[in-house]
């Protein structure tokens, strides 16, 4: 008697957990697309087919001995380096330096890079000039100090960039410490980098 | 006299060091591809993946080291912002021999921690490539990296939401059904 009443009722509940579980389903299959698309796929897009490239003619500088307080320039002095543009893109180019190091014992000894090209004991300066550009600079003679952090090369003061093939010849200025140890290889570094303008 | 002895050795002591002297030498010749990535409705808490390329364009091997740069506010694309934190990118390999004259990829990661703050946001980087080199004057690439985040939309907290109503209605579902047909004891 029992079994059969509740037979009905089975029957019912069956009906209606079908029912829910249909509802769930079709309301996740016509919702889900709308989220998927929400969530929003990520767009990567890279600048076609152009690639990044300058070269230097120089990276070494032959100075030998030198003496404190004094001024060195590279010989042509604004025409030492030729910088071209390689790649197939406009670029800004952009210089830094940094402390010069003794080469036998790097973290012994070193001649710390000054911020606006003046020396001291144990500070040295580094200055470069671009061909053809002479009044640049806080002297007015063309030469602009090269310091630990990333500063214009070309353009400058809102010029253009420099398109593909473009040249710039330039040369270099170190001018020693006022008092340093002497009999010590000293080794510095000038990162010359570029970026799509 | 001795103060002026004394003088005049510091002076000599001081007076030579030597820069070392090389043989003139041209830069390392290669380039990079892309110059430019743009990463646009990115999400907080997900990560993005793409390629650079090497090209070693020298008749001799070379290493390549990967670094990011923060770019100043001049330097950058115009309304993008300063990139939060650095090391939400990550290279793979961040140093790469590259053979004469050919090519290697570097994969690129950029995750963006799960955080509100982070969402609708606008952030420039740039992505260095260098050799390694003892010379002077060295070179140096970057590649601008954009990144936008996507604004924090209705769609996840949606989904969840979805998710456990739809989980909630099989629980009881079975529950009630449960409870209705639980045999009494005799």
């Amino acid at each position: 008697m029992t079994a059969k009443r509740s037979l009905p009722k089975l029957e019912g509940m069956r009906v209606v957990i079908t029912s829910l579980i249909a509802v769930i389903i079709i309301a996740l299959v016509s919702f889900l697309p709308a989220f998927a698309q929400e969530r929003g796929t990520i767009t990567i897009t890279m600048t076609g087919v152009s690639e990044i490239s300058i070269t230097l003619d120089k990276t070494e500088w032959a100075l030998g001995n030198v003496t404190p307080n004094t001024e060195y320039k590279t010989s042509p002095p604004v025409e030492w380096c030729t910088l071209t543009v390689q790649g197939n893109c406009k670029v800004n180019t952009y210089i830094e330096g940094e402390d010069a190091t003794w080469i036998a014992n790097p973290s012994e000894y070193r001649w710390t890079l000054s911020n606006d090209g003046s020396n001291g004991e144990h500070i040295y300066g580094l200055w470069f000039r671009i061909s053809r550009d002479a009044m640049r600079g806080p002297r007015g003679d063309g030469y602009v100090p090269i310091n630990k952090t990333q500063s214009e090369f070309w353009p400058y003061a809102g010029g253009s960039p420099l398109a593909p093939n473009a040249t710039k010849k330039f040369g270099l200025a170190l001018l020693t410490p006022t008092r340093f140890y002497s009999g010590r290889q000293m080794q510095t570094r000038i990162i010359i980098s570029a970026v799509a303008a | 006299m001795i103060g002026y002895i004394k003088s005049a050795g510091l002076l000599a002591v001081l007076l030579f060091v030597s820069f070392p002297t090389f043989s003139l030498a041209q830069s390392v010749n290669f380039s990079v591809f892309p110059t430019e990535v743009s990463i646009s409705n990115l999400a907080t808490g997900e990560a993005a993946q793409f390629q650079l390329t090497i090209h070693n364009k020298e008749l001799a091997t070379h290493n390549f080291t990967l670094t990011t740069f923060q770019p100043s506010e001049a330097q950058r694309r115009q309304d993008m912002g300063e990139f939060p934190d650095a090391n939400w990118i990550s290279f793979s390999p961040t140093k790469i021999q590259v053979p004469t004259q050919s090519q290697a990829n570097v994969t690129v990661t950029l995750a963006v921690p799960r955080e509100k703050k982070w969402a609708d946001k606008n952030w420039e980087i740039w992505l260095g490539v260098a050799p390694e080199s003892i010379d002077l004057v060295g070179v140096k690439f970057y590649v601008r990296l954009l990144v936008s985040t996507k604004p924090e939309g209705r769609g996840e907290f949606m989904i969840r939401l979805f998710i456990a109503i739809a989980i909630t209605i099989v629980l009881l579902s079975y529950g009630v059904y449960y409870f209705t047909h639980k045999v009494k004891p005799k």
